[in-house]
């Protein structure tokens, strides 16, 4: 029992960084601003993930305190992570919405996704 | 009391989603509430801030849920002082941009407003804020706001900037969701008093891994040296005003939340010496990038940079003199860098790449934003009897109290860097002719009448800098008092 617990957090911690590190990776190598878009999503997602491990309990019940249920405290999940993963999650969405209307402009103002032939700023 | 804290949260963000209905039945609407609601909230703030010089500080409780379950608002001589810097700025702003896009489409102005009202509400809801998740909703909503104005003009390069201040603000708010992740699943709260309390308690490499991010991930919108790339481009590419918006507003935000997070929230000592040596590169690499730039705007965007390096060294001095002389640097800066921006943007404007070339001879076109613009140069060099003068004197003191010899010399040195960059501007404005034809735009009146307050401003401080000392002295001493803010919130004693 206790290997097999140990065997799923590895596995739930062990994918929620694994996603982050993909994530990095296709952010900060790919040259087409789609697939950077994409990379952002994907390592947000990796958070979301760790988020929701942190506030897993196994056998846990929903936090609610309905009729019946008001001694099973110890072993409701913890709420607030997923409340946090909620919010975190919109957020993602309109950063990466806010993303792709800006991807479209660069299409549109240099013809090409390539960010390596839209460079005109540098520092 | 007048009001409560809340409202600096609730109106202007209320006000942002009335001004696309409110425009559509009164056209000029969207321009005159954003003014009423800011001037409101100055007003709000200043009387706030009366409040708490004689009853301390007040918590403000949202929801019902006592902290540290719920959320609430801290309004206290530090933040208020913030508090009323970015509400004033945020008028300031507004009354420089009233007649923005006048004459040209509707719906731009309107965007233009609504995102100002976000990017205000994000930044005082930072400062604010007694909650590290509520803080990064109120950085989530800062960026995007920010996102927006910067790709504003659709002729420039701005989609460009837009999309690298975004790919860095997206994977500095990832790295604060794991330092935040990191602290709640340690010490079980997200409340800021709270976690300052038990922080004791938690795992020290946990500690520390939690600060790298966060620093990592607050140091993007405060411009700290590796993660301001960003930072050049979105200012020449926004539009002139949304620069001094974030020289004023933002980066004080993020200063703010970095500084809360290292003299709150966290209990060691050498995050002092990281203060001092973050604020070091940054301040020497900005300013020597500075001195090479051929565009105004990119230069005043490098001298904004190199200024926030300085308020990092002075944080990092980490006695109530070092603080007091980081807080009347950051009151300067705002005022001075809003001032440059303004003035700044008429001596180039409707240039193509705003190069510094062409303020040649402005002093006979613009005569009143020339000398603004000289009064700015001169009190950011830190010249007597400009209200530069005394905060970099503050800095140089607080870091001879503590025997920073090293210390003081750098910044000496790096200062006659910046009276180069700014003088050699200064100088084509008076001494060298204009080249081309066309004629250069005169400021409008409301402009004008943001500029010249602001120049006041500049002035007055510099003769009586006692007028805001003792207000400066009660916010560093209410941020040094660390059990008292802590006790503050947890008890409630309202």
């Amino acid at each position: 029992m206790e290997k097999y617990l140990n065997i799923l957090n590895i596995a739930i911690y062990g994918s929620a960084v694994l996603l982050m590190l993909i994530g990095l990776y296709g952010a900060l190598t790919k040259k087409s601003l789609i697939k950077i878009v994409l990379g952002l999503s994907i390592l947000d997602s990796g958070v979301h993930l760790l988020m929701i491990a942190i506030g897993y309990l196994k056998d846990g019940t929903a936090p609610i305190f309905s009729p019946g249920n008001e001694d099973k405290m110890n072993i409701m999940v913890d709420p607030i992570p997923q409340a946090l993963v909620l919010t975190a999650i919109v957020i993602g969405f309109g950063v990466t919405a806010v993303a792709l209307s800006l991807v479209i402009r660069l299409y549109r103002h240099h013809n090409t996704l390539r960010i390596d032939e839209i460079k005109k700023l540098k520092w | 009391m007048v009001g409560s804290p809340v409202l600096f949260v609730a109106i202007p963000l209320l006000a942002a989603f009335i001004i696309p209905l409110a425009g559509m039945m009164w056209k000029n609407s969207v321009r005159v509430i954003p003014g009423l609601v800011l001037a409101f909230m100055f007003f709000l703030s200043i009387s706030l801030m009366g409040y708490v010089n004689e009853h301390g500080t007040i918590v403000e409780v949202l929801a019902g849920w006592k902290p540290p379950i719920g959320i609430n608002l801290v309004f206290s001589p530090f933040t208020g002082f913030l508090t009323t810097l970015m509400t004033f700025l945020g008028f300031i702003v507004w009354l420089y941009s009233y007649k923005f896009k006048r004459n040209v489409d509707f719906e731009p102005s309107m965007k233009y407003f609504m995102l100002l009202m976000l990017l205000v509400t994000g930044s005082v809801g930072i400062v604010l804020t007694g909650d590290i998740f509520n803080m990064f909703v109120f950085i989530e909503i800062v960026s995007i706001s920010g996102y927006g104005l910067t790709s504003f003009y659709t002729r420039r390069d701005s989609a460009e900037a837009a999309f690298k201040f975004l790919f860095m603000g997206a994977i500095a708010s990832t790295f604060l969701l794991i330092a935040i992740m990191i602290i709640y699943s340690q010490l079980g709260t997200l409340n800021i008093a709270d976690i300052a309390d038990k922080m004791p308690m938690m795992n020290h490499k946990l500690k520390v891994l939690s600060l790298v991010f966060f620093i990592l991930a607050i140091g993007v919108e405060a411009e700290i040296f590796p993660l301001n790339g960003w930072a050049p481009d979105v200012y020449t590419e926004a539009p002139g005003p949304i620069g001094a918006a974030f020289a004023g507003i933002v980066v004080k935000a993020a200063i703010y939340a970095s500084v809360r997070l290292v003299y709150t929230m966290y209990d060691f000592s050498g995050a002092f010496d990281l203060f001092i040596i973050i604020g070091l590169i940054t301040f020497i690499m900005a300013e020597t990038t500075a001195l090479r730039q051929d565009q105004l705007k990119r230069m005043l965007a490098y001298s904004s940079i190199g200024q926030m390096g300085l308020v990092m060294i002075a944080f990092g001095i980490g006695t109530k003199e070092g603080v007091y002389a980081a807080l009347f640097l950051m009151f300067n800066h705002a005022i001075i860098k809003s001032l440059l921006f303004f003035s700044g943007s008429y001596l180039v404007f409707n240039k193509k790449n705003k190069y510094i070339k062409h303020v040649n001879g402005m002093g006979k076109y613009l005569p009143i934003t020339s000398v603004l613009f000289t009064i700015g140069a001169f009190a950011i060099i830190g010249l007597p009897p400009f209200a530069g003068f005394w905060s970099k004197l503050a800095i140089l003191t607080a870091a001879a109290d503590n025997k920073m010899v090293v210390l003081i010399a750098v910044i000496l040195i790096i200062s006659i860097l910046e009276a180069v960059y700014y003088l050699r501007v200064v100088n084509r404005i008076y001494f060298y002719d204009k080249k081309e034809k066309t004629e250069p735009k005169k400021p409008s009146i409301n402009a004008l009448v943001a500029m010249i307050s602001l120049g006041i401003i500049v002035l007055v401080i510099g003769f009586y800098p006692d007028l805001i000392s003792g207000i400066l002295d009660r916010a560093a001493a209410d941020l040094m008092d660390k059990g008292n803010y802590i006790k503050d919130v947890l008890t409630l004693n309202k």
